[in-house]
């Protein structure tokens, strides 16, 4: 028994030793080999570059909309909108806006009188506020004609700031708040409904009053 | 033009406050669609359906997905993962992520630091000057950490007039690197007062005038800050005698 496995392995020839250690070893080697591309790609990985991502922090657009002013009936209203988006809650928005003001009561049943010119009834103003976005959200909608339903994104916020007003003849510190509904057509088009009181000293009517002055809006704003 | 003047100067602000945005573009339209990519290597990340925690969550991507970057908006950018599924993710999670280069991703947060490599700061303020309703926009350039240059434009809305002003100041702060940052200002420009209609046989008056004054910055988070500051106000009229005039003002500003 001893002998036959002696003969076995001392039998082989230093070439087929060195056969047998080769096809051992070449072995792993070639099965790596098979798994490498024909052509290695000659690109370099490269980092993410910050300034090639689109920013969309800018909120342009504008409005249209109604304004009740005190005792000068309601209005239509037009201006625009610009907002910046600090944080995914906090934005900082200007608006201006202008309007021609009606008719006071006591014109229209005096009949022949003009409490202020024509000119003064130009009714202007710009206002800067801080907004906050309370309610983000979803809505639902069904398509007109494909039956499917497309979910759109939303915004609840609340707005409070303070501009001028010029109207009857003076331009007046004007402080405002209110709230608006946000929907967010695509990522960079939105569609704003806006409510916001508008508060200013005037004493045009005899005494001094603080006139409130409720506006109505919608505000059609591209991000940028 | 000069009523209109508060409001032009409101928007140029704002525009030149869009400087980033706007270089920003310019890089979108000429580089156009290189691709950023990122490999997700935390278990998961969360998409959502908009730019803010409060939208749903509505897939999560594995660890080892391929994500490429969009836009950003705040602190969100949005993605599409390789069967074209698109969310937003906030960068805070994306600062996880690793990049082709095998290594984390180099995507900032403004934060506190980046007031020493920022230049340019803006914001909007309101108080009160000579006990009167005041609204004021500024933009302001930091030559050195210390001093800065700045424009700013106001509107005092009285009973009994209206002023315009729009003036040049040098700021100083000794210690930038304070979150609240105490500053001192000096500076001077140009004072319009329209007085109002009724009363009679005042005319209007534009003089120069001088101002000094004291201030902090208190560093909120993010890119932002309130601003709160105190000045005193020589103006130098045609009468016998200079007017003086206090003011302060408080308000939130925006570094770039």
């Amino acid at each position: 028994m001893e002998t036959w496995i002696k003969r076995v392995f001392l039998g082989l020839t230093v070439r087929q030793c060195v056969c047998v250690l080769l096809f051992a070893m070449h072995l792993p080697v070639s099965l790596a080999d098979d798994n490498k591309p024909l052509i290695a790609p000659d690109v370099k990985p490269q980092p993410v570059d910050e300034s090639l991502i689109d920013t969309e922090n800018f909120e342009l657009g504008v409005l249209a909309g109604y304004i009740s002013i005190e005792d000068f009936e309601s209005s239509f209203l037009y201006g625009a909108r610009a907002a910046y988006h600090l944080t995914e809650r906090f934005f900082l928005e200007a608006n201006i806006g202008f309007a021609e003001a009606g008719e006071t009561s006591f014109e229209k049943l005096a009949g022949n009188v003009q409490l202020i010119s024509d000119e003064d009834r130009d009714y202007r103003f710009y206002n800067v506020s801080f907004g906050y976005n309370i309610l983000p959200g979803e809505a639902f909608m069904q398509g007109l004609f494909s039956g499917d339903t497309f979910a759109f994104n939303t915004n609840f916020y609340l707005v409070a700031g303070a501009g001028a007003t010029d109207f009857a003849g003076d331009n007046r510190f004007t402080a405002n708040f209110g709230a608006g509904y946000q929907l967010l057509m695509t990522d960079w088009l939105s569609l704003h409904l806006i409510y916001r009181q508008h508060m200013y000293d005037i004493d045009v009517l005899g005494e001094t009053k603080t006139s409130q002055n409720t506006e109505f809006s919608t505000a059609l704003t591209v991000f940028f | 033009m000069t009523r209109s003047l508060p409001l032009f100067g409101l928007f140029a602000g704002l525009l030149l406050c869009s400087r980033l945005a706007f270089a920003d573009w310019w890089n979108f339209w000429s580089d156009q669609m290189v691709e950023q990519k990122v490999q997700v290597v935390e278990p998961f990340i969360e998409m959502r359906t908009g730019p803010a925690a409060g939208f749903p969550v509505v897939h999560v991507s594995e660890k080892g997905e391929w994500l490429t970057l969009l836009k950003r908006k705040t602190d969100w950018i949005k993605i599409m993962d390789a069967e074209d599924r698109e969310g937003w993710v906030a960068v805070e999670d994306l600062l996880l992520t690793h990049d082709a280069t095998g290594k984390q991703v180099a995507i900032t947060e403004p934060r506190f630091d980046d007031f020493r490599t920022r230049r340019w700061e803006a914001g909007l303020q309101m108080g009160e000057f000579d006990s009167t309703a005041v609204n004021s926009a500024y933009v302001a350039y930091w030559m050195t950490a210390n001093l800065s240059a700045e424009a700013s434009l106001s509107q005092v809305l009285g009973n009994s007039s209206e002023i315009q002003m729009a003036s040049l100041s040098l700021l100083h702060q000794p210690f930038p690197s304070w979150r609240y940052s105490p500053f001192f200002s000096i500076g001077g420009g140009q004072i319009d007062i329209k007085p109002k209609a009724t009363l009679i046989s005042v005319e209007n008056s534009s003089n120069s005038m001088a101002h000094a004054g004291i201030g902090m910055r208190c560093y909120v988070s993010d890119r932002f800050f309130v601003r709160l500051e105190v000045k005193e106000y020589k103006i130098f009229t045609n009468e016998e005698r200079n007017e003086e005039a206090t003011e302060w003002k408080l308000g939130l500003s925006v570094f770039f």
